[in-house]
């Protein structure tokens, strides 16, 4: 590679690397974080009710909800949560609850050894008005709380999320739970029972994916790389070569865990051109490689021919396209 | 779909050059436009694996910790880590007036409170309103915005303002009575904070 084609790569890299990160403090990126400290991955969280402030029945029904959605909505190695009678974690409900003056639900976090949770009485009255639970009654009035919806947010706190950015129109508020504003019935989003893929989009980079192969949250526009490598640079006419890719998360250190990453089960087809020539034709899919992440096709050459590997940006997930950089097979 | 129209080989160096210069004012819209490029502003933290170098994600022994800036340990940081700073918005030569605090996270603990009215400020058409914090914390994003007072969950919120890092400054909305909410995103992960005043404007 020639100087100038090594020092404008790196300027790429670091021009995307700060788009990647202006893109997420101006607005409508992935959740910020609150606090330093993580879980370790895949730590379950259990929790029981605090002793002298049990929540009633309806509003225990809504908490497990919540914790049964935190887990499952989580989308990667975060902790989960489950209620055990004889729990490590305390989540009080009631007058003794410690949150602001304001306050409908706070929490406390220290990982890796605990967290607290409290929600606010049904009929506590604030100087704004008296809090309505939704699970307090047979039918929502307007202007309730939805319980699930509030303590689903707070597992979000409690992970590490802080309060997601919202465009000034808040056309994205139902891209994540974790809200400034929780929202009373009957407004959209009052009643959300899963983490948005905001929310996910930061506990993906801080507590990694599940599997090499799971899709990264819609938030997110990592840039992918794309290496293409021959099995021989020569070969006689009619011959057979097996090309290799490798496609990989970018190795950009705002993406945390997610830098450097193997992306096996993506489509990457492989295009083909006479050498000298203009147009691209495809040749066809590659298949899954000997490793995660890498994708091979031999092909049949009868003449000097350029390929290259392409993945195209997917439109379920949250990765970039690439194009490889092109090989020059030499037919002899 | 589309692919990346980067090309693998620039004719020219001065193209590369140009591409880039290009891609920085495109990033620059696209930052608040598109869908989103990006991630918190957090420190490289190490990748648990390699690149290929396992079938599937492997997991952490102990849990991790994130090498971001930790805040001052003096005995004022200190002190204040019970509570976000107080904030207050002033026009230029009026009396600051602290807002009511509402929404917060703050060193490991937060509440989760509806929108507020907040507390009353007088002031003129036309002025241009500055958000003061009463400790020295970063600002690494806000935005302000309004809704008739009484509204609990700032649906149907009219956006005023929205920046990254200081001053926080926006324009006085019109003449009228309004709930204005400015919610602040602190540097070192420290977390957030909603602050109301209700604002009537002449």
């Amino acid at each position: 590679m020639k100087a100038w084609t090594r020092l404008a790569a790196s300027i790429l890299a670091a021009v995307t690397g700060l788009l990647v990160t202006l893109g997420g403090a101006a607005a409508h990126g992935p959740d910020p974080l609150v606090g330093s400290g993580r879980w370790t991955q895949d730590q379950v969280l259990t929790f029981k009710w605090r002793s002298g402030s049990v929540p009633t029945s309806a509003i225990q029904t809504a908490i497990k909800g919540a914790a049964a959605a935190a887990t499952a909505t989580r989308g990667s190695q975060a902790a989960s949560y489950v209620y055990d009678a004889a729990g490590q974690n305390l989540i009080g409900y009631g007058t003794g609850a410690t949150c602001g003056v304001n306050g409908l639900g706070c929490f406390t976090r220290t990982p890796p050894s605990s967290f607290t949770m409290w929600l606010r009485e049904q009929g506590h009255v604030y100087d704004w008005g008296t809090l309505k639970w939704c699970q307090a009654y047979a039918s929502p009035p307007s202007g309730c709380y939805d319980a699930e919806n509030i303590a689903l947010d707070e597992f979000g706190h409690i992970e590490i999320l802080d309060h997601h950015v919202n465009w000034s129109d808040e056309s994205d508020y139902e891209d994540a739970v974790v809200q400034t504003l929780s929202r009373t019935y009957p407004y959209a989003g009052w009643n959300r029972h899963a983490f948005g893929p905001c929310d996910v989009a930061t506990l993906q980079m801080e507590y990694e994916v599940r599997t090499w192969a799971a899709k990264y949250s819609t938030c997110l526009a990592l840039v992918t790389t794309l290496g293409l490598t021959l099995g021989a640079s020569h070969s006689a006419t009619g011959g057979t070569v097996t090309m290799t890719a490798t496609l990989k998360v970018a190795d950009v250190s705002s993406y945390v865990r997610l830098a450097l990453n193997p992306l096996p089960g993506r489509i990457v087809t492989l295009q083909r051109r006479d050498r000298g020539t203009l147009p691209w034709t495809t040749v066809g899919t590659m298949s899954a490689g000997a490793t995660a992440g890498t994708y091979a096709r031999s092909v049949v050459v009868n003449g000097s021919t350029n390929f290259r590997a392409v993945f195209d940006t997917p439109t379920d997930e949250g990765l970039r396209g690439v194009i490889s950089r092109i090989v020059t097979i030499v037919v002899d | 779909m589309t692919v990346n129209p980067i090309p693998c080989r620039p004719a020219k160096p001065i193209l590369a050059i140009v591409l880039v210069l290009v891609l920085v004012g495109c990033g620059a819209s696209a930052g608040s436009l598109g869908a989103s490029t990006g991630a918190p502003a957090t420190p490289s933290g190490s990748s648990s694996v390699g690149p290929a170098a396992s079938d599937e994600p492997v997991a952490s022994v102990a849990p991790s910790t994130m090498p971001t800036v930790e805040p001052s340990a003096s005995p004022a940081a200190e002190a204040s880590r019970a509570q976000p700073p107080r904030a207050s918005i002033a026009v230029d030569g009026g009396d600051p007036v602290e807002g009511q605090l509402g929404s917060y996270s703050w060193f490991g603990q937060g509440s989760d409170a509806p929108w507020l009215d907040g507390r009353p400020i007088h002031i003129g058409a036309g002025e241009r309103l500055t958000l003061t914090l009463a400790d020295p914390v970063a600002v690494v994003n806000w935005t302000a915005s309004r809704v008739q007072p009484g509204n609990r969950d700032g649906f149907g919120a009219v956006g005023m303002g929205q920046g990254s890092g200081s001053p926080v400054a926006f324009d006085a909305p019109p003449p009228g009575s309004w709930s204005v909410g400015v919610t602040v995103w602190f540097g070192g992960n420290r977390g957030s904070a909603a602050y109301y005043w209700l604002v009537e404007v002449r």
